[in-house]
C-alpha cells in the first residue's frame, strides 16, 4: 500500500496537509495491526533523544525526524519505514547485507530505506541512525575547525 | 485507569469536542451565511483545520501525561468516535456521510495530538501561539473564501443490440432485480432501482426511483431518438446522507450505433459539490456516480440483450 501510493501518487505530496493525513491514517492502521511497532518507535525516539543536540520534530510529510542541530538525521515513517541520508560510500557497503534498500523515491542517491518489522530491526535501525548522527556530528566537528582554526 | 488520568481524558475530549461544535457552529451562522455559498457547505479546515486544533487541545491536557505513541493514537480515536456521534446528533449526517467523513477526522486529529505532543514538550509559548494562530487564520480564511466545485462523470458500455432496441430501456427501466456489487450500495446506501417515465417525448416528466424510496424528479431536456436522451433534475430527495453535500443537476445517456448491430452506451452526470477538500469528497462521488451509472447501465444492457 505504501509503495503503491509513493510510487504512483507520490506527486499528490504536493497538496497540503496531504502527507500528514496518509501519516495519520498509517498510524491508525499500525495502531489496529502492528501496535507493537508503535512502542519500538517510541523507544527509538527515546534513545535518539539521549544523544547530543538531537531533537524530534514532524517530518513535512508526516513521520517522525530526527535532527542533529536542525540537520536531518532520518525520519520515521508511521508503518516503521526508516529513510534516511548517508554518504554513497557507507551505502555501498551496506547494500551487499540486503537489510537497507534503495529510498523508495530517490533510487540513485545516498538516501536509503530501511523497514523496521521486528526487535532486531529495531535495534539495527537504531544504528543507523548513528551511523548517520556520527556522519553529521563530525561534519560539524570539520565545520568547525575550518572556521575557527587552532594554531 | 486512575481517576485522575480519567478526568483529564475526558476534560480533553469534552473540550476538543466542545471546540468544535463552537466553531462550526460560528461557521455556519456567521461566516458561510455572509455569502453566496450559503446553505450546506463544508468547507476544507472544517475536515482537517478544527480536528487537527482538537488533536492540539487533547494533547494540551495530555501534555504531563507522558503518553506513548501507542496510547495517544488510542485516545485520540476515542476522541474522533466521540465527534462522529456529535455530528450525528447535531449535524444529522446519515451512516454513509460519517463512514465517508470518518478517515479524514481520524487521521487528523491524530495528527493534531502528535503535532500538540511535540509543541507542549518544547515548552515554546511564542511559537505553540503562532502555530494554532496560523490554523485559525487558515480556517477563517477559508471559510471566508468562496468556494464553487462542479464535475461531470462519464462511463461507456457497449451493448449487443441495435439502438432502436436499448433506446426503450434508456428512457424507462423495469425494477433492478440484480444483487448490488458496490460495497456502498451493500452497507445501504440507496442505489437506483427503477425510472419511469409519464411518456416518450420531449419535456416529459421522469422519475429515477431509489432502493430505499426515495425518487429524483427529473424532466427530459433534449429527445433525440436512438441517440440523446437527456435530463434535468428538479428535485432531489431529502436524505440526510446528500443532503446539502452535492446536487445532481443533470444526466445524460448517449447511444451510439457501431454498425454491427450493437451500441455505445455512454452515461453522463453533472453533479455540483458542496464539500470541500475536493481532492477527498470528489474522489468519493466520482465512484458512486460510476457505480450508479453502472448500475443502471449493466441492467439496461441486460434488458436490451434479452432474447
Amino acid at each position: 500500500m505504501f509503495t503503491f501510493v509513493t510510487q504512483h501518487l507520490g506527486f499528490l505530496k504536493s497538496v497540503p496537509t496531504l502527507g500528514w493525513l496518509f501519516d495519520g491514517w498509517l498510524k491508525l492502521w499500525t495502531y489496529f495491526n502492528k501496535p507493537i511497532l508503535l512502542d519500538w518507535m517510541d523507544e527509538i525516539e527515546a534513545e535518539v533523544l539521549r544523544w547530543q543536540h538531537t531533537t524530534s520534530v514532524i517530518h513535512k510529510y508526516g513521520g517522525m525526524q530526527f535532527n542533529y542541530k536542525g540537520r536531518e538525521i532520518g525520519h520515521i515513517h508511521s508503518n516503521g519505514l526508516l529513510d534516511m541520508l548517508m554518504s554513497r560510500s557507507v551505502k555501498a557497503q551496506l547494500m551487499p547485507d540486503g537489510r537497507i534498500s534503495d529510498h523508495h523515491t530517490f533510487k540513485n542517491t545516498g538516501w536509503i530505506s530501511f523497514c523496521i518489522r521486528s526487535v532486531s530491526d529495531k535495534d539495527y535501525a537504531l544504528a543507523l541512525l548513528r551511523m548517520g548522527f556520527d556522519r553529521l556530528a563530525e561534519k560539524d566537528v570539520m565545520l568547525n575547525l575550518f572556521q575557527h582554526p587552532k594554531c | 485507569m486512575n481517576r485522575k488520568n480519567l478526568l483529564t481524558d475526558l476534560k480533553a475530549y469534552g473540550i476538543s469536542n466542545l471546540f468544535a461544535v463552537g466553531a462550526i457552529g460560528i461557521n455556519k451562522y456567521f461566516i458561510i451565511d455572509t455569502h453566496i455559498d450559503a446553505g450546506g457547505v463544508f468547507v476544507f479546515s472544517e475536515f482537517i483545520i478544527i480536528p487537527m486544533l482538537m488533536g492540539i487541545i487533547s494533547a494540551w491536557f495530555w501534555r504531563n501525561s507522558e503518553l506513548s505513541g501507542r496510547e495517544m493514537i488510542g485516545k485520540s480515536f476515542m476522541n474522533g468516535c466521540i465527534t462522529i456521534v456529535l455530528a450525528s446528533i447535531f449535524l444529522g449526517e446519515g451512516v454513509i456521510c460519517l463512514i465517508i467523513v470518518s478517515p479524514l477526522l481520524f487521521a487528523s486529529i491524530i495528527i493534531g495530538a502528535f503535532i500538540g505532543r511535540a509543541m507542549f514538550r518544547r515548552k515554546n509559548n511564542t511559537l505553540n501561539i503562532s502555530i494554532v494562530g496560523l490554523m485559525l487564520i487558515v480556517f477563517v480564511t477559508d471559510s471566508l473564501s468562496e468556494h464553487h466545485y462542479e464535475n461531470m462523470v462519464s462511463d461507456t458500455i457497449v451493448v449487443n443490440a441495435p439502438p432502436q432496441q436499448v433506446w426503450k430501456n434508456v428512457v424507462a427501466f423495469k425494477r433492478i432485480k440484480e444483487k448490488n456489487k458496490y460495497w456502498l450500495f451493500k452497507i445501504g446506501m440507496p442505489s437506483p432501482v427503477e425510472s419511469t417515465v409519464e411518456g416518450y417525448y420531449l419535456g416529459a416528466k421522469r422519475k429515477c426511483i431509489f432502493s430505499n424510496g426515495y425518487t429524483f424528479d427529473e424532466k427530459i431536456v433534449t429527445y433525440d431518438e436512438n441517440k440523446n436522451l437527456t435530463f434535468a433534475i428538479t428535485n432531489q430527495p431529502r436524505d440526510p446522507e446528500i443532503m446539502g453535500h452535492i446536487d445532481i443537476e443533470q444526466g445524460q445517456f448517449l447511444l451510439k450505433d457501431n454498425g454491427n448491430g450493437t451500441t455505445t452506451l455512454v452515461g453522463n452526470s453533472w453533479y455540483k459539490l458542496y464539500v470541500f477538500p475536493t481532492w477527498y469528497y470528489d474522489t468519493w462521488a466520482q465512484s458512486i456516480t460510476r457505480n450508479v451509472h453502472l448500475r443502471v447501465m449493466e441492467h439496461i444492457k441486460e434488458l436490451s440483450e434479452a432474447k
